[in-house]
């Protein structure tokens, strides 16, 4: 299990290493090939009627002119060791991992970042808390209620979870307990340290609209994998030797249909981890998801880079976690 | 700059003279310090009037922010509610006038005694500070700091987003000074030869040639003091040193912003400032819509960027007359229209241009923008709020408001082109106003033969590396480019030079987007630059504007409005002409 680990983190390295190539050049190279040259890079991060001194200026300061190999070889660097930024007055130094210096905002990106995190990390972590205890639950009563008042219910109500978009019920919840009957009013951020109750409260609503969606689509995903396991052989045996049905149910019939589960659990989690953007954007949390939008709205490279390594080795780990997960649920599975 | 407004030219009228009354009736003391009196309510009563005059102390004013500054640092801002926010804490040398309605334009001194005494030459201008004011750890403004604040906004490459006005018409070394961060020519890095300080209260400007509107350039924030010693050039961003009634508290960058009380601020000094609320908060990249919920709930108090209410809410407000009874619905200052390329075929011909003009149905340019609550139908380039505008309307947008068929075929008759011709139209892909505008100009024309292809393209990269590169329009064949302006000061100069201008053409950035290079519109703006008689000056913005007009460089389509909602909770509440939305510096808050 050690060289398993280790070895998929080396691999994790190198997959982190390739992603940021990718997102390296389409940023970089792909409006290069498309005919931009530096200047005009250059000039979407200058003000209204910019001199041509002032382009220039601003080209030389965020290294748009040197070479492709020595700004992707900087920004490496970067994440290994830090980097050193002018700040005029003096040198503001980037610890390691840096991710680079915002074109916009002319701060580095990685402490933006990692102030971020808290609240997608909240935000996550409690939505999918929900979403899998409350989908997995529905999934598994429709499963051995097939066919009943509440299998037909749960699972009309999870075809509007997942058609809903998080967008429109994230807007309808806000209408309702927030403005017209404030039950959650003024939802924004607290840090847990600062205030656990209000954080929690706070974050109420974004965990169920994200956790509705979620749900739904794990209730639905639980009781297709639930009626297969339930109809295999191995149950009929464990049913005929005389087992409690609570244990038939949970200890041979849920484990099994809970692999593919946490498998989707795994790539959805470190998505998350990676920006909920549809959900900050509509509660206006400030987290990856926002930071995201901000950076595309105003084509912040180093910030969009930035952030998709992040994302990316959320999704990486998040994986790792699901194939040492997969051991324990699967006694045959052996690394 | 950005901003709107709106307005019938009618209202307008109505409203202006009211204002124009009431400002040469209160004499120069106005309304800059708030009373008690009851003040005016209903909808638009803030466009003209002090709404909730009160002096009361105390409260927390909440702004709600869908986006984020581009910069808190006054040297690197060029976003119009930030310099109309930065008044909260600092002085710069000249400001507007903390009034209602067309008072609000003009440009009155903050941290200088008066305005710039100009010499013979017109080469220098000479500003003496207020003595007494204090930054907010005690320490006394001088000369030097003004000087130093101007120094360090020639560092482009760390101050890239405000103005660069001073680049271009200061003398001396200004045309190769590197700001003080890489200046190598003096010990105490204030080496710029251009900004002198003969005395601790005195800071003279060294022109490299007259320049009329200079005031109006001294009240860019850039001029703002920024002590050499406290700079902390791009951190500066995180807490500039205040000078205002306001200070930093704590700031998240892009997030949240908290501004209290500066205990060294003095009232006697800041006549166009108050410090009413015991706080003021800015919570910024908030979702748009759940800013407009918010203000309507009461939770926040302003929307920063003073841009109007999104669509729902805008419905919300004017069905309900108690809600409308809180909101204004002012001209923003902008002006949203499409520039017609001088310099490509067939368009280079000025009845081909005309034919565009004619042609264009004015009321489906309006009703893109939202129709006459989103902005009033433009009949001129210039805005009405510009000083020295005055109302035309050559291509009848307002008897024709349709269109008039018949002389745009008469025009294209007058160009050799009796079929009409094809031409490209641009437009910024991420604004639905302007997509829908785009669509039904193309409509329009169509209907005279002049077949269109449409090219949106993203606002970021607008100007940089499309519609804004002349040789990619030329190459693409793009006729008409739509866009907004605003003026960075309120005369015919600071609205028309970069869009109307030769000297403003440039190979990429690009915002005279018709190319327009008439010697005419050039010799009248180059006046304007060197006729220090204000009547005189200002009667060349209406002569710049019919020119443009008669050139059909531009089709104006409307004059942008805002919807904004006031609420009942702020105290000192009206709209600032300049700005174009609430004067943030005097708000106070029940």
């Amino acid at each position: 299990m050690i060289t398993f680990i280790i070895r998929r983190l080396i691999g994790t390295v190198f997959l982190l290493i390739v992603v940021s190539m990718i997102t390296f050049a389409i940023f970089f190279l792909l409006p290069r090939l498309a005919g931009q040259n530096t200047y005009q890079l250059a000039t979407q991060y200058v003000g209204r009627n910019p001199t041509r001194e002032a382009v220039l200026q601003v080209e030389q300061q965020l290294g748009l002119a040197d070479p492709l190999y020595l700004q992707y070889g900087r920004f490496l660097r970067g994440i290994v060791v830090g980097a050193h930024y002018n700040s005029g007055t003096g040198s503001t130094y980037c610890p390691p991992p840096c991710f680079g210096y915002s074109f916009r905002s002319q701060q580095p990106v990685w402490p933006q970042m990692v102030s971020d995190l808290p609240v997608t990390l909240s935000l996550a972590i409690g939505a999918s808390v929900l979403w899998l205890v409350g989908g997995v639950s529905i999934g598994v009563i429709s499963a051995l209620r097939r066919g009943s008042f509440f299998d037909r219910f749960s699972m009309g109500v999870a075809l509007a979870g997942v058609s809903l978009p998080i967008f429109f019920t994230g807007l309808i919840s806000l209408e309702l307990f927030s403005y017209k009957w404030p039950i959650f009013p003024n939802v924004t951020y607290v840090s847990f340290t600062t205030n656990p109750l209000l954080w929690a409260r706070n974050l109420v609503l974004p965990w169920i609209v994200l956790a509705f969606l979620y749900a739904a689509l794990y209730a639905r995903l639980t009781r297709a994998g639930m009626l297969e396991t339930m109809s295999e052989d191995y149950i009929r045996t464990a049913r005929a030797k005389g087992l409690p049905e609570r244990t038939v149910i949970v200890k041979h019939g849920l484990r099994s249909a809970l692999t593919p589960i946490v498998t989707i659990f795994g790539m959805d989690l470190g998505l998350l981890l990676g920006g909920a953007i549809i959900t900050e954007v509509t509660f206006s949390l400030h987290g990856l998801g926002l930071f995201t939008v901000m950076a595309i709205q105003n084509q912040d490279l180093p910030e969009i880079l930035g952030v998709t390594m992040l994302a990316a080795f959320f999704i990486v780990i998040a994986n790792l976690v699901v194939d040492i997960f997969y051991a324990v649920l699967d006694p045959r599975v052996r690394y | 700059m950005r901003r709107r407004r709106t307005f019938g030219l009618a209202a307008f009228g109505a409203a202006a003279a009211i204002a124009l009354a009431a400002c040469s009736s209160g004499g120069s003391s106005s309304s800059t310090s708030p009373t008690s009196s009851p003040g005016t309510t209903g909808f638009n009563a803030a466009v003209t009037s002090v709404v909730n005059p009160s002096t009361t102390k105390g409260g927390t004013i909440n702004f709600g922010n869908s986006s984020a500054p581009d910069s808190t640092d006054p040297g690197n801002t060029y976003y119009a509610y930030m310099w109309n926010f930065t008044r909260l804490y600092v002085m710069p040398l000249m400001t507007y006038k903390s009034c209602p309605g067309q008072c609000g334009l003009q440009v009155v001194p903050d941290l200088a005694t008066g305005p710039g005494v100009v010499s013979d030459n017109g080469l220098t201008w000479t500003y003496h500070l207020q003595p007494g004011v204090k930054f907010e750890d005690g320490t006394t403004v001088t000369s030097q700091d003004v000087k130093y604040a101007v120094e360090r906004t020639f560092d482009r490459g760390l101050f890239p987003l405000g103005p660069n006005y001073f680049s271009g018409l200061l003398g001396g070394n200004a045309a190769k000074y590197p700001g003080p961060y890489k200046d190598k020519s003096s010990k105490d890095k204030m080496g710029l030869t251009a900004v002198t300080t003969p005395d601790a209260t005195t800071v003279v400007f060294h022109l490299a040639k007259p320049f009329a509107d200079f005031d109006y350039v001294a009240a860019i924030p850039q001029t703002a003091p920024v002590p050499p010693s406290k700079d902390t050039g791009a951190n500066y961003q995180l807490h500039p040193v205040s000078t205002g009634p306001y200070m930093f508290q704590s700031y998240q960058l892009n997030k949240q912003l908290t501004l209290v009380p500066n205990p060294n601020w003095k009232a006697s000094t800041d006549p166009n400032a108050a410090q009413l609320a015991s706080k003021i908060t800015m919570t910024m990249n908030m979702n748009a819509n759940d800013i407009d919920s918010r203000l309507l709930a009461g939770d926040l108090q302003v929307d920063a960027a003073g841009t109007g209410v999104q669509a729902a809410a805008r419905s919300k407000i004017l069905s309900s007359p108690s809600l409308k009874a809180t909101a204004d619905d002012p001209l923003a200052g902008f002006t949203w229209f499409a520039a017609i390329n001088t310099t490509l075929a067939p368009l280079n011909n000025v009845h081909c241009r005309m034919a565009i003009e004619y042609a264009a149905s004015k009321t489906n340019y309006q009703d893109a923008y939202g129709g006459p609550i989103g902005g009033a139908i433009a009949t001129t380039v210039a805005p009405p709020n510009l000083v020295g505008y005055k109302s035309f309307d050559l291509y009848g947008a307002t008897t024709d408001p349709g269109g008039n068929v018949a002389k745009a075929k008469s025009e294209l008759q007058a160009c050799g082109q009796p079929n009409g011709f094809t031409t490209g139209i641009t437009y910024r892909s991420d604004r639905p106003k302007e997509v829908a505008a785009a669509q039904a100009l193309q409509a329009s024309l169509g209907q005279v033969g002049i077949k269109t292809s449409l090219h949106g393209f993203p606002t970021s990269t607008y100007d940089g590396n499309f519609a804004g590169v002349p040789k990619y329009a030329a190459q693409h064949g793009l006729g008409i480019s739509f866009y907004g302006w605003a003026a960075d000061w309120p005369d015919g100069y600071g609205f028309f030079y970069y869009i109307a201008a030769g000297k403003a053409i440039s190979p990429a950035g690009n915002t005279n987007l018709a190319q327009l290079n008439d010697p005419v519109v050039n010799d009248l703006i180059g006046k304007m630059a060197t006729t220090n008689d204000a009547a005189t000056r200002n009667s060349y913005t209406s002569q710049i504007d019919m020119q443009i007009m008669k050139d059909a460089a531009i089709l104006p389509g409307v004059w942008a409005k805002s919807l904004l909602y006031r609420g009942t909770s702020l105290t000192n509440v009206y709209v600032q002409s300049y700005y174009g939305m609430y004067n943030y510096a005097v708000l106070g808050v029940k």
